[in-house]
């Protein structure tokens, strides 16, 4: 994969996001205007006012030593970042270069959370609230840190967890029941002025809950509500009971300076009347009719005003910017009146589940395919109805020549059919705010969205139920989940074409889920059914008629935590599918707590083995060990000599049979494990060496095949030893590298290898692509931004350290520890990705091209074809199934073939929890 | 300010980066990120070039340049317990290998990235050395030259002997010795009576 500079774009794309908003201020006073924004992602970015686009972005640590607790724009920006100890830096606004930093340790590091910032007149201050005795508060120079005298104690008792902060002001309802008083300090003032004042001047003492809000979006005023209900002032060291009232218990409201006098702007959704926004005016109580503005078609969650800044016009009008900030993560910039200039989806940044799913073929494909679909009937039937076909297309042919311009308009929103190489697809995206987005996968648009704010996106499953494959049904997907209260489970079914609920709909179940797996055989609709399985083990089928087609599947649980693996067999015995229990292993042994499971890697359903062994250089055939229910579990536990160990153990998850292990010491393991085909590659940090290290390992059945060629593989079939014995495979003594009776019993031959990775890594995908004739990689994803893909090649735990004569002509490369990462072999060039979470890769249509999608704080996704290796080329596969060229030809069939021809074996799907 | 302990047992990773010279950069402040330990710390770039890791405990650390155009060779920094600083050369192969380099880190630029693949363009030279072509012109050389070669007074004198020559040889064909062979003596005599007369005119 190497592309060429003028390709830049053609096969990729690359969207930036920063994450949910958690402070927001428009930067007034640079030439070119932007909206600074820091988020809940610790991101620091400007962006552009008029389009939204990301000017610049800053991402710090993931941890909590990146969290931002202050943003402060004023000519220059401050940040507030980490967590004892703290960061204050200031960058530049118009450029965002860094202008200075320096760090601040408090000592107090127990109540360091409670701890609040601001900036007032060139100082820094902190503010630590000690609960029911006082208030410490120490002020820095805001460029240097030095501290302005000693840090200043009032004493306030009067203080609780209830308590807001209106820089400058602490406010506080204190008080017993009944004879509550509001109370209010200035904590920067040099003679402490408490502001008290009993309650039920302001609010009805009977219906007072004792809630306190302050204002949102740096109100001009200090200010809070009360209760949901009124709002108060602080003006002249004295409370202000503002005359008008809060219009709705979910409304945010924000103070800004107007034209005639300060401005208050209260916004809020209602579930029938959509987002409101309205506008007073502070002192005469009057509604600003030219801010408001009350949109039924616009929906946001639980809006929230982040930032306004108005301006005045000639003509005293008001021309204000406002930023609206929703519980779904979106953010959207407004101007008044309620036009929306602007949203972006920050959900994205946040993809916890991915999906490609296949559009349905053009009106014009779908007749031929009904045509040939339809096998009987006399010669002249089909003579006629070949030419009745060809006068429809001479029709639609007339028919387009006359309404040319007409196409041309409804070509954008029609084009959502599979092309010829079926590289256009949709993704499903679920996010972890439980927004569910479908995209383009070609420009990255988004084609829908649905918010399911009840949908605990924790550890979510994608299923792909039905294809776009089979007209006249449409595609089905449905996405399993947990509900975000009660954590039952939670199942939605859409059309991933267009985002409607199809099928189940929007299902909440009264149990919590284990697992859920789809069936491998479809009913008459073409429609997979969902089993999902509860704790108490009983199994539901969904749809119920899809019951009788439960057979021969399998499925496993694993818990993260323990790291014991079960495995059930799924049984229909006529009237109900029910689950029986039949293997389980502890796969951190017996005698060694707090084991865990780091990562599970199964082989992804839509891969297919092309050969079944590799040739060697004396003619023989090494046979691979092809089990599609074989999952690599990698696990991380505390050992008494050797400190951390991390164990490698691959499982048949249908019979429970430990296939090969491996264990590694004095390291931690990474969240990375990838298995495709008989390869099975890991990454651990080794603490020994201080380096991250890939380890690699390929099974094979030996020089003689198990089963005849041709036959499907059975997790049964070979003499195995009972489940029951199974569990002491992996007691220590699968623990150490060659564990003789796993050896011998089950495979014959297993090669292992370590390389080094000279670079952090954040995720790890093999290239998926249609036959899998194309030679494999690995694509990682490194803490650089970069997308980089090693070959296989490279990667193969047979490389030898002083490769024989025989070896060099079977083409193994010599043995080098340290993998070099070419700079050519970076997927996403200079369009650094930061902080991804996982790559997601896909078979395009055509051989030797795979679909990739790397999510993180930026989508990219891009089409890798491997164009400079012919796939033919590599030696090693031994044909098997069609001739190399007759492949090439079945490549372009398989673009008409209505059905893809699965692997009709009993397949299991995981999900950890 | 190297040595400077902020309490707590936190210390400070100082060095300063150089973009390359040879072009104007505009913003690589902002393009550019320090990591330590693949991200677990993170810095910045100030406008010239220098930054500051702060709160970075005892330990051994991989400080590497992140930039999306250039590369930069990370360097390990260990601070001991107490407070002394060492920066090395990383070598992941043998870690034991100890190839220092100064602290506070000095960071530059090794090259550019080479993402892309450079497309072959139509150069003359590859034209020119193409073995077709030379095949062709070749011959068109001795064409034009040889011609140009004749006009010189010496050389016309030069092929005219090695004409003589040849003719002075009196080699007998070897057609004409087949169809004398064939045809019998009959034609024999006016084939050699023919080069009597040559011999005459000279």
């Amino acid at each position: 994969m190497c592309i060429y500079e003028d390709q830049i774009g053609k096969f990729d794309w690359r969207q930036t996001y920063v994450g949910r908003i958690k402070f927001a201020q428009f930067d007034t006073v640079s030439t070119a205007k932007k909206l600074i924004v820091a988020t809940e992602e610790n991101v620091l970015a400007a962006l552009h006012l008029k389009t939204g686009q990301v000017v610049w972005r800053h991402v710090f640590e993931s941890a909590s030593t990146g969290n931002i607790q202050l943003l402060h724009v004023s000519d220059k920006i401050v940040t507030v970042s980490g967590s004892n100890p703290y960061l204050v830096r200031g960058w530049d606004s118009g450029t965002g270069v860094l202008l200075w930093e320096w760090s601040l340790t408090l000592q107090d590091n127990d109540n360091a959370d409670f701890s609040e910032w601001w900036v007032q007149q060139g100082l820094l201050v902190h503010m630590l609230p000690a609960f029911n005795s006082h208030i410490e508060v120490t002020m820095y120079n805001l460029l240097t840190g030095h501290n302005r005298g000693a840090t200043s104690k009032l004493p306030a008792p009067w203080i609780n967890e209830g308590c807001v902060l209106t820089p400058p002001f602490y406010s506080c309802i204190s008080g017993n029941v009944g004879a509550q008083r509001l109370l209010s300090v200035d904590v920067t003032s040099n003679a402490v002025q408490i502001i008290s004042k009993p309650l039920f001047d302001y609010i009805s003492l009977d219906i007072f809950e004792g809630n306190l809000r302050p204002l949102d979006a740096n109100s001009a005023v200090p200010g809070f509500i009360i209760d949901d209900k009124k709002i108060v002032l602080i003006k002249n060291n004295d409370f202000e009971l503002l005359s008008v009232n809060v219009a709705d218990e979910s409304a945010s409201a924000s103070i800004i300076d107007g034209s005639n006098g300060a401005l208050l702007l209260q916004a809020w959704t209602d579930k029938i009347l959509g987002f409101s926004l309205i506008a007073h005016n502070v002192n005469s109580g009057q509604e600003v009719s030219e801010l408001k503005c009350s949109d039924r078609n616009l929906r946001i969650p639980e809006a929230e005003i982040a930032a306004v800044m108005c301006t005045r016009t000639a003509k005293e009008h008001h021309a204000c910017r406002i930023l609206v900030n929703g519980a779904d993560d979106a953010i959207h910039l407004m101007q008044q009146g309620g036009r929306v200039l602007w949203t972006r989806e920050e959900a994205l940044a946040n993809v916890v589940a991915a999906e490609f799913v296949d559009l349905p073929v053009s009106e014009t494909e779908a007749t031929i395919e009904s045509e040939f679909d339809q096998k009987e009937g006399s010669i002249w039937a089909a003579f006629s109805r070949r030419l009745q076909t060809q006068f429809q297309q001479l029709q639609t042919l007339l028919h387009s020549f006359q309404h040319r311009d007409r196409m041309v308009e409804n070509s954008n929103s029609n084009n959502l059919v599979r092309d010829y190489f079926n590289l256009h697809k949709i993704l499903v995206l679920v996010t972890d705010v439980g927004k569910i987005i479908g995209m383009d996968n070609l420009s990255g648009e988004i084609l829908w969205r649905r918010y399911e704010p009840s949908l605990d996106a924790e550890s979510v499953g994608v299923f792909t139920r039905r294809t776009a494959w089979h007209p006249p049904y449409d595609a089905y997907l449905t996405i399993v989940g947990k509900h975000e209260e009660t954590g039952n489970g939670l199942i939605i079914s859409l059309n991933p074409i267009n985002g409607e609920l199809v099928g189940e709909r929007f299902l909440q179940l009264d149990a919590r889920l284990l697992q859920c797996a789809m069936l491998h055989r479809a009913d008459e609709e073409k429609l997979h059914g969902l089993a999902v399985l509860y704790e108490d083990e009983n199994i539901q089928v969904f749809p119920v008629s899809s019951e009788r087609l439960v057979k021969d599947m399998y499925i496993y649980v694993a818990d993260r935590e323990t790291a014991k693996v079960q495995g059930y067999a799924l049984k229909y015995d006529g009237k109900s599918a029910y689950a029986q229990k039949i293997w389980s292993v502890a796969l951190g042994g017996a005698g060694a707590a707090g084991h865990r499971i780091v990562a599970a890697a199964a082989r992804s359903r839509l891969e297919r083995t092309h050969s079944p062994g590799r040739a060697l250089a004396d003619r023989s055939v090494l046979y691979k060990y092809t089990n599609p229910n074989l999952v690599l579990f990698l696990t991380e536990g505390p050992d008494p000599v050797h400190k951390e160990v991390v164990r490698a153990v691959a499982v048949d998850v249908a019979s429970g049979a430990v296939a090969a292990a491996t264990s590694h010491r004095r390291a931690r393991a990474l969240p990375l494990a990838v298995h495709a085909d008989n390869c099975l590659a890991y990454l651990y940090r080794s603490d020994k060496h201080r380096r991250l290290e890939i380890a690699t390992m390929e099974l094979y059945e030996g020089k003689e095949r198990w089963l005849p060629a041709g036959a499907a593989f059975s997790s049964f079939a070979s003499e195995r030893a009972p489940a029951v014995q199974r569990q002491a495979y992996i007691l220590p003594a699968a623990a150490t590298a060659a564990a003789p009776t796993v050896t011998e019993r089950s495979l014959t031959d297993r090669h292992r290898q370590a390389y080094n990775l000279p670079a952090g890594t954040t995720a790890a995908a093999p290239t998926i692509t249609e036959r899998s004739l194309t030679d494999r990689h690995v694509l990682l994803a490194l803490t650089t931004g970069a997308i980089v893909e090693i070959p296989w090649a490279f990667l193969d735990p047979r490389r030898p350290a002083m490769p024989t004569a025989e070896q060099r002509e079977e083409g193994l490369l010599p043995y080098v520890p340290e993998l070099p990462l070419p700079a050519d072999a970076v997927l996403n060039y200079n369009r650094t990705v930061h902080r991804v979470s996982a790559l997601y890769t896909h078979p395009a249509g055509i051989e030797s091209t795979s679909l990739v999608l790397a999510t993180g704080l930026g989508e990219c996704a891009r089409i890798v074809r491997e164009c400079t290796r012919t796939p033919l080329a590599s030696s090693s596969p031994v044909p098997c199934s069609p001739p190399a060229s007759v492949s090439v030809c079945a490549q372009c069939a398989s673009i008409h073939v209505p059905r893809r021809h699965r692997v009709h074996q009993p397949r299991t799907r995981h999900r950890p929890r | 300010m190297t040595e400077e302990d902020t309490g707590s047992g936190r210390y400070v990773i100082e060095g300063r980066v150089y973009p390359p010279e040879d072009q104007d950069l505009t913003n690589w402040q902002v393009e550019t990120r320090i990591h330590v330990n693949g991200g677990e710390y993170i810095g910045f770039v100030k406008e010239d070039g220098s930054f500051t890791i702060h709160n970075i405990p005892t330990g051994s650390y991989v400080v590497e340049v992140v930039n999306p155009d250039y590369m930069y060779e990370p360097v390990r920094v260990e601070i001991n317990s107490k407070g002394k600083y060492r920066a090395r050369r990383v070598n992941y192969i043998q870690t034991s290998q100890v190839i220092q380099v100064p602290y506070p880190l000095r960071m530059k630029a090794l090259s550019k990235f080479r993402y892309f693949q450079i497309r072959e363009q139509w150069r003359l030279t590859d034209f020119l050395f193409n073995p077709m072509v030379i095949m062709m012109i070749l011959p068109l050389l001795l064409i034009m030259v040889l011609p140009k070669m004749m006009n010189d007074p010496e050389t016309k004198e030069d092929l005219k002997q090695i004409t003589n020559l040849a003719k002075m040889s009196e080699m007998p064909e070897m057609s004409e010795v087949i169809t004398n062979l064939f045809s019998g003596g009959s034609t024999a005599k006016p084939s050699t009576s023919k080069s009597k007369q040559i011999k005459k005119r000279q």
